[in-house]
């Protein structure tokens, strides 16, 4: 099945939105990673063919921001701020003991495929660091205690 | 026009176009501003900072709107608080810029500092090094030492295919997107994008398949490091090893000037093309080429060139032979014979003058006739109303029509396609297209008709009243057209539905304007010109005689024949005598393309075994059959010609080996922008006037009937620029495609 078949709706709803179908390219690549989970390949040419892009366009487009996902990304996608505010709040150290209680570098995805760990740069919460962000929902002032309960309570919800 | 800005470069006064940036400005009195990311043929985007100079403008007083002056009269200068880039700051009327500074010399070498913090330096080994704008602006410019951490240093992939015929080495770009935005704004193939950003930035290609683009070589030439290669020339020569001699594209119409970049193996032992490169010439092909016009020369030195006469023998066998045995029996076979010419359009014009000489002045019974035979059938109407003598395809914009009819640029006449789509999505021209089929240039069109199947001349025929009431209110009207699907009684009833159209229209004999004929090969409108009209000889003649017809379909039957070729192609094979000729890169001569521009090619590699030029041979027949020929060279047989063909009247080889500097100058003076290939020494050619632009010319209308359909002529494959013929296959990196478009035009 390919995103025209399961998305037929909401992609009409969104090329409707602009002059041009190029145009339409960010909020369709958002609409292929919400169901595939990630910027697949396919996914790319689909995009660049309702678009009428070229593949190389989109796939310039997914690199050149961070919030696309090229590889297969866990269930949740954890994001610590390690930009400079945060660093002098501790981000550092905090992104290690994540990486411990995960056992993944960041960067990386737990072999269960709960959880990618992957640091970002400021999320314009600096006054609450440590600050991730999880499937792009906000937590603030993160302590080791408060992630490793976080951490267990998304495993026990699955 | 004449809108002039003035400014002064380090105190140097200089009157500019109102529009030119600084760099190029700074150009026109010699005063090179380093620039990677800047090429003067792209579209400025400022990306690199090396051409970062100090700009200021006259101080105005804000209470009187004047300049301030100092007590002499000068006007008080407001230098900018920082640098500027050079590439994209237009003129401006008092500008002053300093080029010389501390600050700008300090400049250029962080830039060039910072640029080499992930450069593998590895020039030793670089395709590009001796020609390499980094290097080079690194040496004038740039740092001895690197403050940064050598291990720090990136290191990249070195070897990845961006597609069968561009390879990458991710570690030498400099990220300046010269390539990007020439397979952008120029070639339009969306084929490479960065991906990524920072540090981690990098050339991808994720189309499919990947890289596909008809002009993917020129990338090679503009990439200012030696981050692109071509499957061709990489790892085959050092620049600085090679020779270079100025030649002409033999494959399409458009007379690409190129340069042919030779070099001694001592390997095989004798000379090699290591590659082809564009050579600058602003009326025909600026400074591209397509990747046919590059990949295709290995066929000078493919294995199974002919390199001796062979005569067929007592058992029916080509056997070896001598040169003098060989002209002998042609001589002896074709004296008082009935004797059928064929002559190829990629042959010179001195061969296919000396050929139609024959024909007319030595043989007593005999025709001659230009292979392939259709453009035959229309290229005096091409020629008479062809486009004016000052036509000038960069003067074409805003107010101009392009029609293009039953043909594809792109496919045929690449070059001509890319300097047309630039003149409508660039400067505003009108474009109309009438064909059966989709084509690239169609994305441009502001109006599409479509007809059926062999119905150009028809469509043309009913239209010629209304498209010229409609084309008359235009500034100039440039007619593009193709004989696909056609006869050659159709072709030449659409040619002459199209001069009507110029006629009617106002259009005829005026620069800029005209028709502009896709032929196949390179000299079809050349061998045109030299060849006398001769009333072809329908039936089996005594000798055959065939001069590089490849394997045309349509050659005469006859008792003997004659061929002259490269190699022994189905045709060859038949004959009775085969006589092995020169490539077009072993000799001199001239080609004529398919807009009348005259070129001079030069030889850059020694002839093959016992081969000789087409002329030789034609004039070595000639004088034992009796004729008093006494040509040394092709310039001799070009003087004589020009002397006879009145279209030819007034060039000469000097007049034609004539090279004006060109503008902007990429060539050998001028390193930033890559190749020492550019530089046209072998001179810019000659357009000769069309007959409808000269006093006494009676152009006038004449009626046309468009001929029936032809179940034959729909049969002719649509023209593909890879397909199959016998020099392309010898491609050593283009073969693929040749196979590929093949199945596709099977299929279709
Ligand atoms: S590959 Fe060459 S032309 Fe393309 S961005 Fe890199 S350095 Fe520039
Ligand atoms: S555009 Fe034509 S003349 Fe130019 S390189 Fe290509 S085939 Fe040769
Ligand atoms: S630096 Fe981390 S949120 Fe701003
Ligand atoms: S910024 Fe001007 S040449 Fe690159």
């Amino acid at each position: 099945m390919t995103l025209k078949d399961k998305r037929s709706a909401d992609i009409e709803i969104i090329l409707s939105k602009y002059p041009t179908k190029r145009s339409a390219v960010m909020p369709l690549l958002y609409l292929a990673q919400e169901e595939y989970g990630y910027c697949s390949d396919e996914a790319i040419r689909e995009v660049a063919d309702l678009t009428a892009l070229d593949p190389t366009e989109v796939k310039s487009v997914v690199g050149f921001y961070t919030m696309f996902f090229e590889e297969k990304t866990g269930q949740y996608v954890i994001e610590v701020c390690d930009d400079l505010p945060c660093a002098l709040k501790g981000a550092d150290a905090f992104v290690h003991h994540c990486e411990r209680k995960l056992g993944v570098r960041a960067g990386q995805t737990t072999p269960d495929g709960k959880f990618t760990l992957r640091t970002v740069m400021c999320i314009a919460a600096c006054d609450r660091a440590p600050v991730a962000q999880v499937n792009r929902e906000y937590r603030y002032s993160l302590t080791p205690d408060g992630f490793d309960k976080m951490v267990d309570e998304l495993k026990g919800t699955v | 026009m004449a809108d002039l800005i003035n400014l002064t470069i380090d105190g140097i006064p200089v009157a500019v176009p109102r529009g030119m940036v600084i760099v190029d400005a700074a150009k026109k009195i010699d005063n090179d501003i380093p620039v990677f990311c800047y090429h003067p043929k792209l579209k400025p985007v400022g990306m690199c900072r090396m051409c970062l100079v100090d700009v200021g403008t006259p101080k105005i007083d804000p209470a009187t709107k004047q300049v301030v002056r100092t007590e002499d009269g000068k006007p008080v200068i407001a230098w900018m608080p920082k640098l500027q880039t050079a590439c994209t700051t237009p003129v401006s009327e008092g500008m002053a810029v300093r080029t010389n500074t501390k600050q700008v010399l300090d400049a250029r070498n962080n830039v060039l500092e910072f640029l080499l913090t992930s450069h593998p330096l590895d020039c030793p080994i670089c395709d590009k090094g001796g020609e390499c704008p980094l290097q080079n602006l690194t040496l004038a410019h740039g740092p001895g030492l690197s403050r940064f951490e050598y291990e720090a240093k990136q290191h990249n992939a070195k070897h990845v295919p961006l597609g069968d015929l561009i390879f990458l080495d991710r570690e030498r770009c400099i990220q300046c997107s010269r390539c990007i935005r020439f397979q952008d704004d120029v070639a339009d193939d969306h084929v490479l994008q960065f991906h990524d950003r920072g540090r981690h930035m990098e050339i991808v290609t994720f189309s499919d398949p990947p890289f596909d683009s008809y002009f993917g070589g020129n990338t090679t030439d503009i990439c200012p490091v030696g981050a692109l290669t071509t499957a061709d020339f990489r790892f085959k020569a050092r620049p600085w090893e090679l020779d270079s001699t100025p030649s002409v594209c033999t494959h399409c119409p458009v007379g690409c000037n190129i340069s042919l970049n030779t070099r001694l193996e001592t390997r095989t032992g004798g000379h090699e093309i290591k590659r082809v490169m564009p050579r600058q010439n602003e009326q025909v092909n600026e400074i591209w080429t397509c990747d046919k016009g590059r990949f295709v020369h290995h066929f000078t030195r493919a294995e199974d060139r002919l390199t001796h006469p062979l005569v067929r023998d007592a058992r029916g066998k080509l056997v070896e032979s001598t040169w003098e045995a060989a002209l002998q029996l042609v001589a002896d076979k074709a004296r008082g014979a009935r004797v059928s010419g064929v002559i190829g359009d990629r042959i010179a014009n001195e061969d296919a003058h000396l050929f139609g000489s024959l024909f007319s002045d030595v043989l007593k019974d005999g025709a001659v006739a230009m292979s392939p035979a259709i453009p035959a059938a229309y290229a005096d109407i091409a020629r008479a109303y062809g486009v004016g003598k000052d036509t000038d395809f960069k003067q074409l914009g805003k107010g101009d029509t392009i029609l293009v009819v039953n043909g594809d640029l792109e496919e045929s006449a690449p070059v001509w396609f890319l300097r047309l789509r630039q003149a409508v999505v660039d400067r505003g021209a009108k474009l109309v297209i009438a064909h059966d089929r989709s084509s690239k240039m169609h994305r441009y069109a502001s109006r599409i008709v479509t007809y059926e199947l062999g119905m150009a001349a028809h469509w043309a025929s009913e239209q010629t009243t209304e498209l010229s009431a409609e084309l008359k209110s235009a500034r100039n009207v440039l007619i593009v057209f193709g004989d696909e699907k056609l006869s050659a009684e159709g072709a030449r009833s659409l040619a002459r539905s199209l001069a009507n159209i110029l006629i009617e229209s106002g259009h005829a004999g005026k620069a800029n304007s005209g028709l502009l004929p896709l032929y196949p090969h390179a000299n079809t409108q050349g061998v045109f010109d030299m060849l006398p009209a001769t009333t072809v000889t329908t039936g089996k003649v005594d000798v055959a005689w065939l001069v590089g017809v490849g394997n045309a379909a349509d050659v005469p039957q006859a008792d003997f024949t004659v061929v002259q070729e490269l190699f022994l192609t189905d045709i060859a094979n038949n004959a009775d005598v085969v006589l092995p000729a020169l490539s077009f890169a072993e000799r001199d001569g001239s080609f004529t393309s398919g807009d009348r521009r005259v070129q001079r090619f030069y030889r850059a590699l020694p002839g093959l075994g016992q081969g000789k030029p087409d002329w030789w041979i034609i004039q070595e027949v000639a004088k034992r059959l009796g004729a008093t020929w006494q040509y040394h060279g092709t310039s001799e047989v070009f003087a004589q010609m020009a002397q006879h063909n009145p279209y030819y009247a007034g060039l000469s080889y000097e007049t034609l080996s004539q090279a004006e500097p060109q503008w902007p100058p990429v060539g050998r003076a001028d390193l930033y922008y890559g190749g020492t290939a550019y530089d046209n020494s072998g001179g810019i050619g000659s357009r000769y006037a069309a007959p409808a632009e000269q006093s006494g010319f009676n152009s006038s209308l004449e009626p046309v009937v468009a001929p029936p359909v032809d179940m034959e002529a729909l049969q002719h494959l649509p023209h593909t620029l890879y397909q199959d013929g016998e020099l392309i296959r010898r491609s050593k990196v283009l073969s693929g495609h040749v196979r590929a478009q093949r199945k596709e035009a099977e299929t279709a």
